[in-house]
């Protein structure tokens, strides 16, 4: 990107042990992009030893924006990624990221800056104040308590003066200093997050979670409870013109550019990818709710709700989803349960997804006589209203106060089931749902391969919907209906053919059972590796929305994604970028994040499923999305929808596709570190030469 | 951040030919094309009458917002600053959407557009006549050659936050001026033309008229909801729900 346009130019540095700022140029990252590229980048330059836990002082923190953070690209302005050692993951808290939306990215580029980078640890408690060019560390003793709606109230108060200029609140001592009407935008952690890190989320407002990897425990260890930002300021845009008319363009392709004559394409409209409606399903409210949709800055989609009883307000899927069935099966439908349950987690600022998984199992051990009052697992909570609001928040607050059997769950779920010696007994069985590195299960392994071996050849649970949306919810839900899909399956191979540069087969979408330890999978992983963390994860397009493969509004209903993606990067930037350059950048950074974890000790070896996967199918009541799971495949020279439900994966041919992914990478087959030769032509010899310093060099 | 509107009747921004108005009629509802014969094609954009009224031409349209279907995305601040300015900048957009995220649906978000008064007291406040109305269009503007910082014109502005605000950073007074000014689109704006603001919403929640909106205490009384599709999104009550798939 040879424009400076859309960036601030700088990055914010904090030490937090010694309490001092310093500012680092954004030119010398930024052939990263911005975002996670940038933010990895940093990390392997400032942290010296990479083999710390998560809580260490040294653990290195980002929260990085995109130059298309506080602009008009259609969902793309308001995510910010985190990332740093993270302390969910088990046996070893991998480097990790994670990702909020909301406004915060785009008051911190307003305020003049292109991310933040948390080193060292306070000797007090503290929170972080920007208020454009000017930052502050101030005391947090009063705040620590607090839980995240509280303490985001509580700094608003403390940051905006109370005399306002007929309305307008200034942002300093003269009417030059820069006026706002917006509130500052917080990312806090819960109360006492550190005793409950690998559970603890970061929340933003109501209902934008950084819930993945711990970072409201690693927040805690380092004396951090929250930063505050309020800008002034804007992004320039290299072509105003150029972006406006890519977001009209855009507009073509979302409801909103069709309400008058919505499209009826089963599977996608109602909630999914950047034709889905608004707020729509998945939310889950009593019957009689009034709500509206709402969105994070810049939002074509706006896939949340806020409610007139201001219950579950910005929340949505998992948030919902981790206690929605058991309400459902307790009560015969959605009620107040619900909302409140999803509330219990924001406030509390505590991972949904851990809390999903845990309350699945928990539920198994009860229906066994195995937890409970005076059972072996003793519990006080109330289980004889489980499926009630009194449950949920019961069982969130325990894990708050570390007391019941939230004393072990505070520690991480794997953790919870080591100490009650269940972890190897219950992953095997299947009914603690922890797919791969301790965490939770989400997409099924066994059926939809690349959210499985994306996740393990990664370090968390992917939570990337690109080829999800298509390949399992549309077909599934067709079937549902008992339709056929307005998109057959070939039509969809020939769709992701086209739009998966460099790779380009049509058999990337081949789930049968030969397919998914194909060649062609191995390219699917690769190409979703790499367009995930530049497009999504650097230029911070939002999972909700992208990548828009398919799309009933487009042509041949084809999205926008590799077209669209570049069009408005290169509006705001002034760049020429094309969509495989992209892609290019968005190996380099795999590639360093793969670096990062050898030297944390990754190793082929230990990539490995949890047990369950191999010898358990799909149990209803044990995991997510059990049954059917419907998906393309191409057998007998055709290709058709079918289900692959209840499959299980065949250990060696895992391994055996592993080779294969490792070689297409350009990986070690034998350890799966990266090597000289590749990463040299990466431009990472920097890099080549610590992992072999380290002895992790692939050969 | 209450909205305090004032309560009007619709009214076309053509006038009747040939009636007689009440002061107060005058004020409120004299076209564009009335007051321009008055003023003879004089580079002049309002009047003091006789008895002390200032009137000036209507607007040749207003932005109507259904504040109960916005999704507090934000994106029409950033076409706002972007078209007029080359960067997106909320505090520099004219129209501002300010929201409790906690907040109870509908009271959690207010939008703020610049009404286009009938009467406008930012006009009426300005010394020098920079914060005038368009003697083709009846647009609320500013020329901001003729600024000279003195605020009279945010201060004057009877709505919270002022619809005019200080632009900080080129040192003026600004307001919306329904993108006749957009010098940083290539498209038409103004009454006869596109609005950023309108153009970009993604939920439908901006339109044009060239009607004097109905007004309440609470302000414009629309809906761009009842009706439509819109309506099966949850603003009158969500169905009942049997839980997610899975």
């Amino acid at each position: 990107m040879a424009s400076s346009k859309g960036y601030s130019g700088k990055i914010l540095k904090v030490d937090l042990t010694t309490g001092k700022f310093e500012e680092i140029e954004t030119e010398k990252y930024k052939s990263w992009g911005g975002g996670h590229g940038i933010g990895s980048a940093i990390f392997f330059d400032l942290c010296t030893d990479k083999t710390i836990k998560g809580t260490d002082p040294g653990n290195v923190v980002t929260l990085m924006t995109s130059p298309l953070s506080g602009t008009l690209a259609p969902s793309v302005a308001g995510r910010t990624e985190v990332q740093g050692i993270g302390i969910q993951a088990y046996p070893i808290g991998w480097f990790t990221r994670s990702n909020f939306g909301g406004r915060f990215s785009t008051q911190l580029k307003f305020a003049g800056w292109d991310g933040i980078v948390l080193v060292g640890k306070s000797p007090k408690q503290v929170w972080l104040n920007i208020i454009n060019g000017e930052v502050k560390l101030q005391d947090a003793t009063d705040l620590w308590g607090l839980n995240t709606r509280e303490t985001q109230e509580e700094i608003w108060a403390r940051v905006e003066p109370s005399k306002k200029e007929s309305g307008w609140i200034n942002m300093g001592v003269s009417r030059d200093s820069g006026r706002t009407t917006q509130h500052p935008a917080v990312i806090t952690a819960g109360p006492n997050a550190e005793k409950f890190g690998p559970m603890a989320a970061l929340v933003h407002d109501a209902g934008n979670g950084a819930g993945q990897g711990g970072f409201g425990g690693v927040f805690a260890s380092k004396n951090l409870k929250a930063i505050s930002v309020v800008g002034t300021g804007g992004v320039d845009i290299a072509d105003a013109n150029a972006l406006m008319a890519a977001r009209m363009w855009s507009n073509g392709y979302a409801f909103g550019g069709h309400h008058d004559d919505p499209a009826s394409y089963t599977g996608l409209t109602s909630f999914a990818s950047t034709p889905g409606k608004p707020l729509s399903t998945i939310q889950d409210n009593p019957a009689g709710t009034k709500s509206r949709p709402q969105g994070c800055v810049g939002c074509i989609r706006n896939c949340r709700g806020r409610t007139d009883t201001g219950k579950g307000n910005e929340s949505q899927c998992v948030d919902f989803f981790w206690y929605d069935h058991h309400d459902v099966k307790a009560n015969g439908h959605v009620t107040d349960a619900s909302p409140r349950a999803a509330d219990a987690i924001q406030l509390a600022g505590v991972n949904a997804f851990a809390v999903e998984a845990a309350t699945l199992w928990i539920e198994q051990l009860y229906n066994k006589g195995i937890m409970g009052k005076g059972k072996k697992i003793d519990s006080n909570l109330p289980f004889d209203r489980f499926g009630s609001g009194e449950w949920a928040e019961a069982f969130i607050n325990s894990i708050v106060t570390q007391t019941d059997i939230g004393k072990e769950l505070c520690k991480g779920v794997a953790q919870a089931a080591l100490a009650w010696g269940r972890l190897e007994m219950d992953t095997k069985s299947g009914i603690l749902p922890l797919q791969e590195w301790g965490l939770p299960h989400h997409y099924d392994a066994r059926t939809e391969v690349e959210w499985g071996y994306g996740s393990l050849l990664g370090e968390r649970d992917i939570n990337e919907h690109d080829f999800n949306w298509h390949v399992y919810w549309t077909p599934t839900i067709n079937g549902l209906f008992g339709v056929e899909p307005v998109v057959s399956a070939k039509r969809l191979s020939e769709i992701f053919a086209k739009k998966t540069a460099p790779f380009n087969d049509p058999m990337m979408i081949n789930y049968s059972d030969e397919g998914i330890y194909s060649e062609a999978m191995a390219k699917t992983v690769a190409w979703h590796r790499h367009y995930t963390r530049f497009y999504k994860q650097s230029m911070l397009f939002c999972d909700w929305a992208w990548a828009d493969m398919v799309n009933p509004y487009g042509p041949d209903n084809e999205g926008m994604t590799s077209v669209g993606e570049n069009k408005f990067m290169n509006a705001v930037t002034g760049g020429d970028m094309t969509f495989e350059q992209g892609m290019e950048i968005g190996r380099r950074i795999w590639n360093l994040d793969r670096a990062v974890w050898a030297l944390q000790g990754r190793h082929r070896d230990i990539e490995k499923f949890s047990e369950y996967c191999y010898t358990t199918g799909a149990q209803p009541g044990t995991t997510t999305y059990e049954a059917p799971y419907t998906m393309p495949v191409f057998e007998d020279n055709e290709w058709s929808y079918k289900s692959v439900a209840g499959r299980v994966l065949d250990r060696q041919r895992v391994e055996d596709w592993k080779t294969l992914f490792f070689k297409l990478e350009g990986w070690d087959v034998k350890s799966g570190w990266p090597t000289r030769e590749t990463l040299e032509k990466l431009d990472l010899a920097n890099v080549a030469d610590e992992l072999e310093k380290a002895g992790k060099l692939g050969a | 951040m209450k909205d305090k509107g004032t309560t009007l009747n619709p009214r076309s921004s053509e006038p009747d030919k040939g009636k007689t108005f009440s002061r107060r009629e005058f004020v409120t509802s004299i076209g564009g094309v009335g007051i321009g014969a008055v003023l003879g094609g004089m580079f002049v954009s309002s009047i003091a009458l006789p008895d002390k009224v200032f009137a000036v031409p209507a607007s040749g349209g207003y932005l109507l917002v259904d504040t109960k279907k916005c999704a507090g995305c934000t994106s029409c601040m950033m076409a706002c600053s972007l078209t007029h300015h080359g960067e997106t900048n909320m505090s520099l957009s004219r129209i501002q959407i300010t929201q409790d995220p906690w907040g109870k649906f509908p009271n959690d978000i207010q939008m703020a557009q610049c009404r286009q008064c009938p009467y406008p007291a930012c006009v009426a406040a300005c010394p020098t006549g920079a914060m005038h109305a368009d003697p083709k269009t009846g647009v609320r503007t500013v020329d901001e050659d003729k600024c000279i910082g003195c605020e009279k014109c945010v201060n004057a502005c009877p709505f919270t936050p002022s619809r005019a605000l200080w632009n900080f950073e080129e040192k003026h007074a600004e307001k919306c001026d329904l993108c006749e000014g957009a010098k940083f689109w290539d498209e038409v704006g103004g009454p006869d033309g596109k609005r950023a603001c309108e153009e970009v919403c993604p939920m439908g929640a901006i339109k044009f008229t060239k009607e004097i909106p109905v007004q309440s205490e609470d302000g414009y009384e629309t809906d761009l909801r009842t009706g439509t599709v819109w309506d099966s999104l949850g603003f009158g009550g969500a169905p009942q729900s049997g839980g997610h798939l899975g």
